[in-house]
C-alpha cells in the first residue's frame, strides 16, 4: 500500500479535476453546509455527494470506510437529541425517557450534516494524489507570498513529507522489530507500560529523522536549492474549463441547498 | 541446538491485490555449531527468510523446529534468547543514553540480576572490541562502532545461534574483514552462526555450508564448494578464477577459501 | 605550486584544483584536513581511498561549498566554491552514499527535475532534460514511481540522473556503492563507467577494484594527501595498502600471493596468466 490512507487511484473525471478547483470546492461546500438550515436541504446536497462518489468510481463499500471515524460521533449526537430535546410531539415514552418528534427531526439533521462533512472532505483525498494536494495548496497559499507568508516553504514541507512517511514508517517497523528480537514486548501492561516500551523505537526513530533531515538538505544545497526565489516548477496545474464547471456546480448545489 | 525450517511458506499482504509470495517452500537446517551462509539477490527472500527464525515472522505454511520441537510452542522470549538476530545496519535501532545500557537491554529483558547483566554486557563488548566505548553515548560514535555496538547487544542474550543479515554492509573492507574474525570465533565457542550476505566472497572464507535463494526458494544447499561450483559465473572470485582453470587443468579441485585456492594454484603453475 | 589563477571554466587547464587545503569541524581538536593540493583535469578520473575519517566526505564537501576552508583554495571551473557555491553547484554534482537521503520528491520524474527546477529553468526545457537524463541511466518507466518502491540501486540510479539533468562538467561520487549490494552495485557502475568520456570524474571509494581504470587514485590518510599514484603502482605497493587500511581486491591478492604483478584485475586474465605459466613451466622441463 504506497498511498496515504485514503487516496483511491481509479481513474474518473473527479480524479483529473484541477486540485485547487477541489479543494476551492470542497472548502466552500463545507463552509456552506453550515448556511443550510433545512433537512431537505441537507439531503439534496447528500444525493449530490452520491453522484459524485458514483463519478469518482470508487467503490461504495470503500468510501463508506471513510466514514467510519465519525460513526461514533453520529451516533452520540443522534441519541443525545434523540432522548434530551424536548420539542414537538411526544413520540415514544418508557418511564422518564421521552422521545419527541422535533427530537428525531433535529437528531437526523445534525446526523446528515457530520456525514456530509466528513464525506465531501473524504471525497477530495480520495480524487487528489497527496503530492497534488500539495502543489494545489502550495498554488493557492501563494498570493500570501506577498504579505511574507512562506508558501513555497510550507509547500516544500508538505511534499517532503509525503516523500518520507512510508520510508519513515518501514524505519519504524524494522526498529521495531529489532528491539523485538532482543526481547522487547510492546503488548503487554497497561497504557503508561506500553507507552514506556515505545521508548526503544521512538528515540531511535527520532534520532533517524533528525540524521536523514541533516543528509537530505546537504543533498538538496548540493542540488543548488536555495529557497523559493527564482525557482521554476516541473509539474503543472492547468485549469480547465470543466474545472470552472465543476466550481460552478458547486455552487449550484449549495445555493440549491440553502433555498430547500 | 539444531534450527530447522520445514517447506516454509511465507505471503505478504494475503488477500490483497498486493499479494505477494516471498517464500516458496524453503526448507534448511542449521546445524550447532556451524556458519551457515544464505546468499541470494535483491527479492529472493533472504531477510524474510531469517525472520522467521526467531518467529518475528510467522510461516503460512511449513514449520519452523527447534530441536524438532515446533517453535510455535516455545515462549517467544525464550525463542528470541536462543535465536539472536542481528538485522542490517542494526545501529538504526540504538536507542539508549550509554552504550552500557543499550547492550543491557536484551539481558535486562531476560529477568537476569544486574551483576550478570553487567558481566554479560562487559563481555560482549569486550567480545567486539569497543570495551572502551560503554561509557559513551551511542550516537557520538563512529558508523563502525555504532555497528560493533549493536551487535554486541543481541551477542548479550547468549545465544546458541546468531543470526547476521548483511552485517557488513556500508563497512570499510578493514573493519569487515575484523567481522568475519569475530564469526570465526563465535564458531569456536560453539555458536552457530548465520550468515546472509550478498558478498559471496565473504561467505566462501567463513562459511561451513551455504543455501542460495532464488525468488523465494532455495536452488542449492551444501558445502560452499557444492553450492558455488554449480553456476560459476555468479561465484567468489575465486571459484570463478578456479573454474576458469578446471577444463584444461582438473587437477585444480574444487578449491573456495583464498589460503586453499592459493595453494592449489600454486602446485599448479609450479609457484 | 603550480599557478591556480588561469583555472577559468570549459576549456581551462584545471576542471578543478584545490592548494593547501585545511579544515577543522568546529569543536574539535584534530585538523579534518590539511595542506591538500591536488588538480583535476578535465575528462580525468581520479579515484579518492583512505581510512574512514581521513577527511574523504570533508574534502567532497569543501569541493562543492558545503564547507568552507580555514585556509587554501577550492577553483572548480574557475569558480570558488567557498563564495560562489551555487556557480559551482552548476558545474559539479555530488552523488552521495546514502540512497535514500538524496532523493527529495514523491515520484521519481519530480526529483531528476529538481536541480533543473533550483536553476529556474523553463518547464518545455525542463521536460526534455528530465526524460534525457532518466534514459541515460535506463530508468525508462520510472517516471511516476514513488522512492520507497525502488532497489538501493535504483534510487542511486534516479540520484545520478537528478545531477546529470543539470549537466555538470564534474562528478563528484562520495562512496556511491557502499551501502548497496552487489546487484545495485554493478547497476550504478555500469552507468558510471559510461559517464566516464564525457565528464571529469571524483569518486571516493573503499572499494579499490572499483577504481581499476582509474587514471590516478589519491590516498587521504588522517587529513593528509599521502599518495597520487596510478593505480597499478598503488596496488603493488604492500606498504601504502597497509599505511592506509586498503584491501587488495581478491584478483590482485591472488596474483600477488602468486608472484604475479598487481596488474593483473579480472579473473580471466588471473587464469591467462597462470596457465601460460604453467605451460612455460612444462615446456622448459
Amino acid at each position: 500500500m504506497t498511498s496515504l490512507g485514503q487516496f483511491y487511484p481509479v481513474a474518473s473525471p473527479v480524479h483529473d479535476l484541477d486540485p485547487r478547483a477541489k479543494i476551492v470546492a470542497t472548502a466552500v461546500l463545507v463552509a456552506g453546509l453550515f448556511l443550510i438550515d433545512s433537512t431537505v436541504g441537507l439531503l439534496f446536497v447528500a444525493v449530490a455527494l452520491v453522484a459524485l462518489v458514483g463519478a469518482s468510481r470508487i467503490p461504495v463499500r470503500d468510501f463508506l470506510r471513510l466514514l467510519r471515524p465519525v460513526l461514533f460521533i453520529v451516533v452520540l449526537t443522534v441519541v443525545f437529541q434523540v432522548l434530551f430535546s424536548r420539542e414537538g410531539t411526544t413520540v415514544f415514552q418508557w418511564g422518564f425517557l421521552e422521545v419527541q418528534a422535533g427530537g428525531l427531526r433535529l437528531a437526523l439533521f445534525l446526523a446528515l450534516r457530520i456525514l456530509l462533512l466528513v464525506g465531501v472532505a473524504g471525497v477530495l483525498t480520495a480524487t487528489t494524489a497527496p503530492v497534488e494536494l500539495a502543489d494545489g495548496i502550495e498554488d493557492l497559499l501563494s498570493p500570501l507570498k506577498r504579505v511574507r507568508f512562506p508558501a513555497h516553504e510550507v509547500a516544500m514541507m508538505m511534499t517532503i513529507a509525503l516523500r518520507f512517511i512510508p520510508t519513515l514508517g518501514e524505519e519504524a517497523e524494522k526498529i521495531r522489530g529489532a528491539q523485538a528480537a532482543r526481547g522487547a514486548d510492546f503488548s503487554e501492561g497497561g497504557p503508561l507500560r506500553r507507552a514506556r516500551s515505545l521508548v526503544p523505537v521512538l528515540v531511535p526513530l527520532t534520532v533517524g529523522a533528525f540524521r536523514r533531515a541533516d543528509e537530505l538538505a546537504e543533498a538538496m544545497e548540493s542540488r543548488g536549492y536555495k529557497g523559493g526565489e527564482g525557482r521554476t516548477r516541473y509539474r503543472e496545474l492547468r485549469f480547465r474549463a470543466r474545472d470552472a464547471l465543476a466550481l460552478c456546480i458547486t455552487v449550484l448545489v449549495l445555493l440549491i441547498g440553502v433555498l430547500l | 541446538m539444531r534450527l530447522e525450517l520445514r517447506d516454509v511458506r511465507h505471503v505478504y499482504a494475503a488477500g490483497t491485490p498486493f499479494e505477494v509470495e516471498a517464500l516458496r517452500g524453503v526448507s534448511l537446517t542449521v546445524e550447532p555449531g556451524e556458519v551457515f551462509g544464505i546468499v541470494g539477490g535483491t527479492g529472493s527472500g533472504k531477510s524474510t527468510l531469517v525472520r522467521h527464525m526467531n518467529l518475528l515472522l510467522v510461516p503460512a505454511g511449513g514449520e519452523v523446529l527447534v530441536d524438532g520441537v515446533d517453535a510455535t510452542t516455545l515462549k517467544k522470549s525464550e525463542l528470541r534468547r536462543r535465536v539472536g538476530l542481528v538485522f542490517q545496519f542494526p545501529e538504526a535501532a540504538l536507542f539508549a543514553p550509554t552504550v552500557e545500557e543499550d547492550v543491557a537491554f536484551a539481558p535486562r529483558r531476560l529477568g537476569l540480576d544486574e551483576e550478570e547483566v553487567g558481566r554479560r554486557v562487559r563481555e560482549s563488548l569486550g567480545l567486539l572490541g569497543v570495551g572502551d566505548l560503554a561509557g559513551r553515548s551511542p550516537f557520538a560514535l563512529s558508523g563502525g562502532e555504532k555497528r560493533r555496538v549493536a551487535i554486541a547487544g543481541v551477542l548479550a542474550m547468549g545465544p546458541e545461534v546468531l543470526v547476521l543479515d548483511e552485517p557488513t554492509a556500508g563497512l570499510d573492507p578493514a573493519t569487515r574483514g575484523e567481522l568475519l574474525d569475530l564469526i570465526r570465533h563465535l564458531r569456536e565457542a560453539g555458536v552457530a552462526v548465520v550468515l546472509v550476505s550478498h558478498d559471496l566472497d565473504e561467505v566462501a572464507e567463513v562459511a561451513d555450508r551455504v543455501c542460495a535463494l532464488h525468488a523465494g526458494r532455495v536452488c542449492a544447499i551444501g558445502t560452499p564448494a557444492e553450492v558455488f561450483y554449480r553456476d560459476p559465473g555468479l561465484a567468489p572470485v575465486t571459484v570463478r578464477v578456479a573454474s576458469l582453470l578446471q577444463e584444461s587443468r582438473p587437477e585444480i579441485g574444487e578449491p573456495v577459501r583464498f589460503g586453499e585456492t592459493v595453494a592449489a594454484l600454486r602446485a599448479l603453475s609450479g609457484v | 605550486m603550480q599557478n591556480l589563477g588561469t583555472g577559468t571554466r570549459h576549456g581551462g587547464s584545471f576542471a578543478v584544483s584545490c592548494e593547501g587545503l585545511t579544515f577543522s569541524y568546529p569543536g574539535f581538536e584534530t585538523t579534518a584536513l590539511s595542506g591538500i593540493t591536488f588538480e583535476l583535469r578535465p575528462g580525468e578520473y581520479v579515484g579518492v581511498v583512505g581510512p574512514n575519517g581521513g577527511g574523504k566526505s570533508t574534502l567532497v564537501r569543501l569541493l562543492n561549498g558545503l564547507l568552507r576552508p580555514d585556509s587554501g583554495r577550492v577553483l572548480v571551473s574557475g569558480h570558488d566554491p567557498a563564495t560562489e557555491p551555487f556557480e559551482v553547484r552548476k558545474q559539479l554534482g555530488v552523488l552521495f552514499q546514502n540512497p535514500e537521503n538524496g532523493l527529495v520528491a514523491p515520484f521519481v520524474e519530480d526529483d531528476v527535475a529538481f536541480g533543473l527546477e533550483n536553476l529556474g529553468v523553463p518547464r518545455g526545457e525542463m521536460r526534455e532534460r528530465v526524460a534525457q537524463a532518466i534514459r541515460a541511466v535506463g530508468l525508462e518507466g520510472y517516471e511516476r514511481r514513488e522512492p520507497h518502491t525502488l532497489s538501493g540501486g535504483e534510487k542511486q540510479r534516479v540520484a545520478l540522473a537528478g545531477l546529470l539533468a543539470v549537466e555538470p562538467e564534474v562528478l563528484v561520487l562520495d562512496e556511491p556503492t557502499s551501502m548497496l549490494d552487489a546487484a545495485g552495485r554493478r547497476e550504478v557502475l555500469e552507468h558510471l563507467e559510461e559517464l566516464r568520456s564525457r565528464k571529469t570524474v571524483l569518486h571516493v571509494t573503499h572499494h579499490l577494484e572499483e577504481l581499476l581504470n582509474a587514471d590516478r587514485i589519491l590516498v587521504l590518510n588522517r587529513g593528509e594527501l599521502v599518495a597520487d599514484v596510478s593505480p597499478e603502482r598503488l596496488l603493488s605497493d604492500p606498504d601504502i595498502l597497509r599505511e592506509n587500511r586498503l584491501i587488495l581486491p581478491v584478483v590482485p591478492r591472488l596474483a600477488r600471493a602468486l608472484g604475479f604483478g598487481a596488474n593483473l584485475k579480472r579473473p580471466e586474465e588471473l587464469a591467462d596468466a597462470i596457465l601460460t605459466r604453467a605451460e612455460s613451466g612444462t615446456r622448459s622441463r
